[in-house]
């Protein structure tokens, strides 16, 4: 099953790579705007030949990981403080709603004026956007506490901090996981966006400055390396999501009674 | 499974301390001197126009003078003001229409050092107004009623097409202007989303390449070798530092002087900051980098401007000017 799955995923890629060499090569579109699979590839070997691009691509990484790590920490911190101190949840709902649905690239003049095009801007960015996705997880998460287990560790004497470590931490640790995900996806995006708008030093800039030279293979090389990176993204989210989620039912695929 | 949880939380408040750590290094202390060597932060497009200061650096002209470029580019130019005016960088370059609007949106600019200017030469200038190669159309008068794209409306562009048409005795109003980046103009106007573009290089060499005709060289149309872009910092900084204003007009005065005399080497600089091919480069119209701004060819920009409705109130041009 896995193998076949292995199997079609390659046949599916292989066809996807053939189509983006044919296209332009029967003239549906003009190679000068969308260059064959085969050029683009080209000119993505010369890109990794090229110290620019490892430098781009470790600020990429720098403000994607600092920005998830960030936004991952706040946005736990802040949705377990909400949702135990009593009062503040309702008291908050209506403001979280109002700020979350803002995108974060609205902010980018601020960014620009606070901090210039350097990596804080493209910080602030993605901890904004991935920050919501965390807490509004970390929110539903700690809500799902089973009201019986808590009041089983209340009636055993366990002080605040020991349910929040024995109770709430397990039954919301699934869905932070999720959150953590789906941020990683978010501030990725983010990252190279806003060095794309701004010219924050990166990829985003990278493809802007080939896109403003007409090096059109160029470009799309560096958005093909932008999508191998969301790839890899995506499965190390993945792997440390059931990694450490091993002992819970929906990853040890067993049945719940 | 905890000492997992506990390993990703050291992991990441490390990190966090990381970030508190590099942000405090910021951007303020840039400008500060050290062993009689001032480093300050340029923020710039970065783009052919810009060659002469890369150039500079490189001869050592900065050097000289005791100043260190450091240059930040910023993508389409709309960072560099309020990157100037909220002191993350200490020089800009922007065009002067930008420039005339901002000081009469009340922000504290003031142009130091000239930039670029066009040719004057009609058909040969970096900037032009284009169809594809076998559009009907002949003269800026004929495109009333048809799509044109610039890159920004309401800023220099702007007033460079509606001139090309008024001067070519068509109602620049009844131009369709549309907004859309440099580098997607050439695409566009080959699939016939728009009937004409005004590029600047590398498009114009783009689309040059590709048979495109050019109609009209809408900077000539507004006055002979039009100052379009200048080097400039905020009123503030030109207070408190004048030394190193001066210092960076005299080095930039002469960084001009030089590309302008060494256009092969302007060339050659450009491809360590752009990714432009080199079959295109060879084909790409250098702009004219004069040492001085060319006060008249402002007027006319600042009247046409206003013409437009491009300003708020009339830009003050001595206190704008250096």
């Amino acid at each position: 099953m896995r193998g076949g799955n292995v199997v079609l995923g390659a046949a599916g890629l292989a066809a996807f790579l053939a189509l983006g060499e044919a296209v332009p090569r029967l003239g549906l579109v003009k190679e000068a705007y969308f260059p064959p699979t085969s050029r683009i590839a080209a000119a993505l070997v010369d890109e990794v030949a090229d110290a620019a691009f490892w430098s781009a691509l470790g600020d990429t990484l720098t403000g994607w990981a600092l920005g998830l790590a960030i936004a991952s920490c706040a946005g736990v911190v802040v949705g377990v403080v909400v949702s135990i101190v009593p009062y503040l949840r309702d008291a908050t709902a209506s403001t979280i709603e109002f700020l979350r649905p803002i995108p974060s690239v609205a902010l980018i003049p601020l960014a620009v004026l606070l901090y210039g095009t350097e990596l804080k801007s493209v910080l602030l960015l993605v901890v904004y956007a991935s920050f919501w996705q965390v807490l509004i997880q970390t929110l539903y998460g700690v809500q799902d506490v089973d009201p019986v287990a808590e009041e089983t560790a209340r009636s055993y004497g366990l002080g605040t901090w020991a349910r929040v470590r024995h109770v709430l931490w397990p039954t919301a640790l699934p869905y932070v996981m999720t959150g953590v995900r789906l941020a990683a996806a978010v501030a990725l995006i983010l990252a190279i966006t806003t060095e794309l708008v701004i010219g924050a030093p990166g990829l985003g800039r990278q493809i802007a400055v080939a896109q403003t030279s007409q090096a059109v293979p160029e470009m799309y090389a560096l958005i093909v390396v932008a999508g191998l990176l969301g790839l890899l993204v995506n499965v190390g989210a993945r792997t440390v999501e059931r990694r450490a989620l091993a002992w819970h039912q929906s990853v040890r695929g067993e049945v719940a009674v | 499974m905890r000492r997992l949880s506990a390993g990703l939380t050291a992991g990441a408040l490390l990190l966090v301390a990381t970030a508190c750590g590099s942000s405090d290094d910021g951007s303020s202390d840039a400008g500060a001197s050290s062993g009689g060597v001032t480093t300050v932060k340029l923020g710039l497009i970065p783009i052919v126009d810009v060659a002469p200061l890369y150039l500079g650096q490189k001869q050592g002209f900065f050097e000289k003078q005791g100043l260190k470029l450091e240059f930040t580019p910023a993508q389409g130019g709309a960072a560099i003001v309020p990157g100037v005016v909220s002191g993350q960088f200490q020089f800009g370059f922007s065009n002067v229409t930008s420039l005339m609007v901002a000081q009469t949106n009340g922000l504290p600019v003031q142009a130091v050092a000239n930039g670029i200017a066009s040719t004057g030469v009609r058909g040969k200038d970096f900037n032009g107004l284009m169809v594809k190669k076998d559009s009907p159309v002949k003269s800026p008068k004929q495109l009333e009623g048809k799509k044109v794209a610039i890159n920004t409306l309401k800023n220099i562009n702007e007033t460079a097409v509606r001139q090309a048409v008024r001067k070519a005795g068509g109602d620049p109003d009844k131009v369709e202007l549309v907004e859309m980046a440099f580098d997607q103009m050439p695409a566009a106007l080959d699939q016939g989303q728009i009937d004409a573009a005004c590029v600047v290089e590398p498009a114009t060499a783009t689309i040059r390449s590709q048979g495109g005709r050019e109609i009209a060289s809408p900077l000539v149309d507004v006055a002979p070798e039009v100052t379009v872009a200048m080097y400039f910092t905020s009123t503030q900084y030109a207070q408190q530092h004048p030394d190193v204003v001066k210092k960076f007009q005299d080095a930039t005065a002469e960084s001009l002087a030089y590309a302008e005399a060494h256009p092969d080497e302007a060339r050659q600089i450009v491809t360590t900051y752009t990714k432009i091919p080199a079959s295109v480069l060879e084909q790409v119209i250098l702009p004219k980098w004069p040492s001085e701004p060319n006060r008249a060819s402002i007027e006319a920009l600042m009247k046409l401007g206003e013409e437009d409705g491009l300003f708020k109130k009339t830009p003050d041009l001595d206190a704008l000017l250096p």
